[in-house]
């Protein structure tokens, strides 16, 4: 489980209208995510301003349709366990299991150019922050619902 | 009897004659198969019940243990027996009428002009003076020919040689006579000599005889005169020794001169009557007459017998027919006779052609060219005559041959033709010869029908190839092709594997694979048969092992069959269509769920773009199946397109 926050306010939230009755429940939705993020060992991200979430990020959503999960803006942190790096040219494909979900990977592209604090080392535990976002393959097609390590730390 | 013989005689003679130059051809192994008389009427008898020709008689138990034949002047001698055409020659039976060589000699004349020109009238003319001067010789016996005529006869002889077709036959004769003559004219000089012996020894007789009674009258009256007669006494008996051995000499000497007469005169008559035989045994029956109406007039001490060995077969041949010693007059009468029979033989001709009855006309002229190719009768036979016993005798070749073949239809259209051509042709046995064998070809192609709609295959060659056998060119072997390929169209086993192999239905041809069996017998559909069973049995193969395998491990087994049977498939697109391999498929799909359906999401997902969802889900199938190949291959492809993608 993941947390999304924004750096700008609003997001799907404000498509909603500014009544009190979805603030209100925009709300109660921060806290119960909240919540669950404590819970899961999904952790907020220091220095990031806070947003409240939206939606929560589950991998079963994220293999139906990864590309949902990549509007401008959302950072998602995530709390896992390397399980393969798969290194192409600089780049590098580190495939993750999450807490309690060992049955699935959640593939991560950390690029050549992103400078990390810490070394990744297959089977231990990090805390990726990561955006989702499309990128441009070389026919020039869409490549969809990427998620990009933008920084790591050690748990 | 005696008509017969000299028949015989001559047939062997002239058959000698070819066979010295073309039957080593023929008895060589490749002696022709016997051919009917009679125009070929009784041509079927020429084979055996497989219809092979026969061959020739080359075991004759009647000749079995007979020594080989004497040679005569280097020629064996052939024996000819009328009753079957054949001739028998060194050790080997020939067919006259079926020899490829006297064939071919006939078939030379035949395509010859008739001899006409200036120059043979010319010879025939000088041959016929000749004959004619010899003639009266002949008829009369007290009539002896001068030596005046003999010169003319040999000036005549000297001048026939020199035609080209004489053969330098004339020549040998004049020059035999000319030998003859030399010798007669040596033992005259010879007698004349004995007879001046004769008077030198009565004159040293009488000489001796005087002496003898001086002598005597000299010993009654020695002693009145002894002193005197002394010498003389001496000197007369030195004379009267020497006188007897004078004689005693011309005596020896005579007796020479007569043992060398005596000797010459066998010599020459020796080499008048080889010159003789040869001639006849040629054929130049002419040139016999001649020879042997001078030989009288050469030798006149009356003795005509000829110095043959009597077990000799020209020996054999005279005195097997009359039990008598063979003499000059003897060739006479039977080189006379041999001319009469060849004109009779071509006057035969003429009246079977007048009758469109060629088949006679032409046994006729083969008998007349085989012993008297170069009488003057046979020489100038017509043209047309020719060409018409041609027609014939090439329609006669073209049956035998057919019927070497066995082209039974082309023997058939020739007889008709044959027909047509001799009113007295009889060609009963040979159309029923040839219906026989038509009715039993096309008996075997009918069991061979029944057997191709039986299914079986082997019995089905085994009559199309006997069919085949007795009537090579039998029209219904090509129907029975076309028979083949409609009973092939129409033929609903066969129809339905069509069907079914057109469909992929290879289970169903598989589980029924003893009632499709029978498309084996054509070619194609063998091939397509043999490739379903090969396939249907690979498959079950393959699925046995499978099952095996997958059952080792409830939880990746099913995996790992899955996958295989999805890898299977695409090796071979004919694996998808079994049916059998199918409900595998969804067996271990069913199975596999969470592994397939994770595939199955990865390539949807690979096909948006949604290359993030793709990579997870191949990264998902292989946490199910961690051997999966399908998914290692996504997951490789999948990171290649994220890593060389630009992102924002």
């Amino acid at each position: 489980m993941a947390t999304r926050r924004s750096k700008r306010r609003g997001g799907r939230g404000r498509k909603k209208g500014g009544s009190n009755m979805t603030v209100l429940g925009v709300i109660a939705g921060a806290v119960l995510v909240l919540a669950a993020v404590l819970g899961s060992g999904v952790l907020k991200k220091s220095g990031v301003r806070e947003a409240e979430p939206e939606t929560s990020f589950r991998i079963a959503d994220y293999r139906r349709d990864g590309s949902r999960f990549a509007s401008a803006g959302n950072t998602y942190v995530f709390d896992g366990r390397v399980e393969n790096i798969e290194t192409i040219d600089n780049n590098r494909i580190v495939s993750i299991s999450i807490p309690d979900n060992p049955d699935e990977r959640l593939p991560l592209l950390v690029p050549g150019n992103v400078r990390l604090r810490t070394n990744l080392t297959r089977g231990d535990r990090f805390i990726f922050e990561t955006t989702c976002t499309t990128g441009k393959a070389q026919d020039g097609s869409q490549v969809k619902g990427i998620l990009i390590v933008r920084n790591a730390q050690s748990r | 009897m005696k008509t017969r013989f000299i028949g015989t005689i001559l047939s062997a003679l002239a058959i000698g004659a070819w066979s010295e130059a073309q039957m080593p051809v023929s008895s060589g192994g490749g002696a022709p198969a016997p051919q009917p008389s009679g125009g070929g009427s009784a041509l079927p008898s020429s084979f055996d019940a497989s219809g092979s020709a026969a061959k020739p008689q080359q075991n004759d138990p009647t000749r079995q243990g007979e020594t080989p034949p004497p040679q005569l002047l280097g020629m064996e001698m052939p024996l000819m027996d009328p009753s079957t055409d054949t001739v028998s020659y060194n050790g080997g039976v020939f067919d006259v009428g079926n020899n490829a060589a006297v064939r071919a000699r006939f078939e030379k004349y035949l395509q010859q002009l008739p001899d006409d020109s200036a120059e043979s009238k010319r010879y025939r003319k000088l041959i016929n003076d000749i004959l004619k001067e010899t003639q009266r010789g002949g008829r009369d016996s007290r009539y002896v020919i001068g030596s005046e005529t003999l010169i003319r006869v040999g000036k005549s002889l000297y001048k026939a040689n020199e035609f080209p077709g004489d053969g330098g036959q004339s020549g040998v004769l004049a020059s035999a006579m000319v030998s003859a003559l030399d010798v007669q004219r040596a033992n005259l000089s010879r007698s004349g000599q004995n007879a001046k012996l004769d008077a030198d020894i009565n004159e040293l007789v009488h000489k001796m005889d005087r002496e003898n009674a001086k002598n005597a009258w000299a010993a009654r009256n020695f002693e009145k005169h002894k002193i005197k007669y002394t010498n003389e006494m001496k000197d007369s008996r030195t004379m009267l020794e020497t006188s007897k051995a004078n004689v005693a000499e011309k005596k020896a000497e005579k007796a020479a001169n007569k043992v060398a007469s005596e000797a010459n005169l066998l010599a020459a008559k020796v080499n008048y009557q080889s010159i003789l035989v040869s001639i006849f045994l040629q054929r130049r029956f002419d040139h016999v007459v001649i020879g042997s109406r001078v030989y009288r007039h050469l030798f006149k001490d009356g003795d005509v017998k000829l110095n043959v060995d009597e077990d000799s077969q020209v020996g054999k041949a005279f005195s097997k027919g009359t039990g008598m010693p063979p003499t000059v007059n003897a060739l006479d009468s039977a080189a006379s006779n041999a001319r009469r029979e060849i004109d009779q033989s071509i006057e035969a001709v003429h009246n079977a052609l007048a009758c469109n009855r060629l088949g006679e006309a032409t046994q006729q002229l083969i008998a007349a060219v085989a012993i008297g190719e170069y009488m003057q009768s046979v020489a100038t036979f017509p043209a047309e005559a020719r060409r018409r016993i041609a027609q014939y005798w090439t329609l006669r070749k073209r049956a035998y041959t057919a019927l070497n073949a066995r082209d039974y239809a082309t023997v058939e259209e020739v007889a008709a033709k044959m027909k047509e051509m001799d009113v007295d042709f009889d060609n009963s046995l040979l159309l029923t010869y040839t219906t026989g064998k038509k009715r039993q070809s096309d008996l075997a192609i009918r069991n061979a029908m029944k057997a191709l709609q039986a299914g079986d295959e082997e019995k089905f060659n085994t009559y199309i190839a006997e069919a085949g056998m007795i009537w090579p060119r039998n029209p219904n072997l090509d129907k029975g092709a076309e028979m083949l390929n409609k009973i092939d169209a129409g033929d609903p086993v066969k129809e339905e594997f069509r069907n079914l192999y057109k469909i992929g239905e290879f289970r169903r041809i598989a589980a029924e694979r003893e009632r499709f069996k029978v498309v084996n017998m054509d070619p194609e559909l063998a091939k397509q048969y043999e490739e379903v069973i090969t396939l249907v049995m690979k498959i079950d193969g393959l699925l046995g092992q499978l099952k095996g395998l997958a059952q080792q491990d409830v939880t990746l087994g099913p995996c790992m069959a899955y996958e295989k049977l999805i890898e299977w498939q695409k090796e071979d697109e004919r694996y998808a269509r079994d049916k059998e391999m199918m409900i595998a498929l969804k067996d271990y799909e069913s199975q596999a769920h969470d592994f397939v359906q994770a595939l199955r999401d990865a390539k949807r997902s690979e096909e948006r773009g949604e290359y993030g969802s793709a990579l997870s889900c191949y990264y998902r199938a292989q946490c199910k199946y961690p051997g999966s190949g399908i998914a290692k291959e996504g997951i490789r492809r999948v990171s290649d397109v994220i890593v060389k993608a630009t992102y924002p």
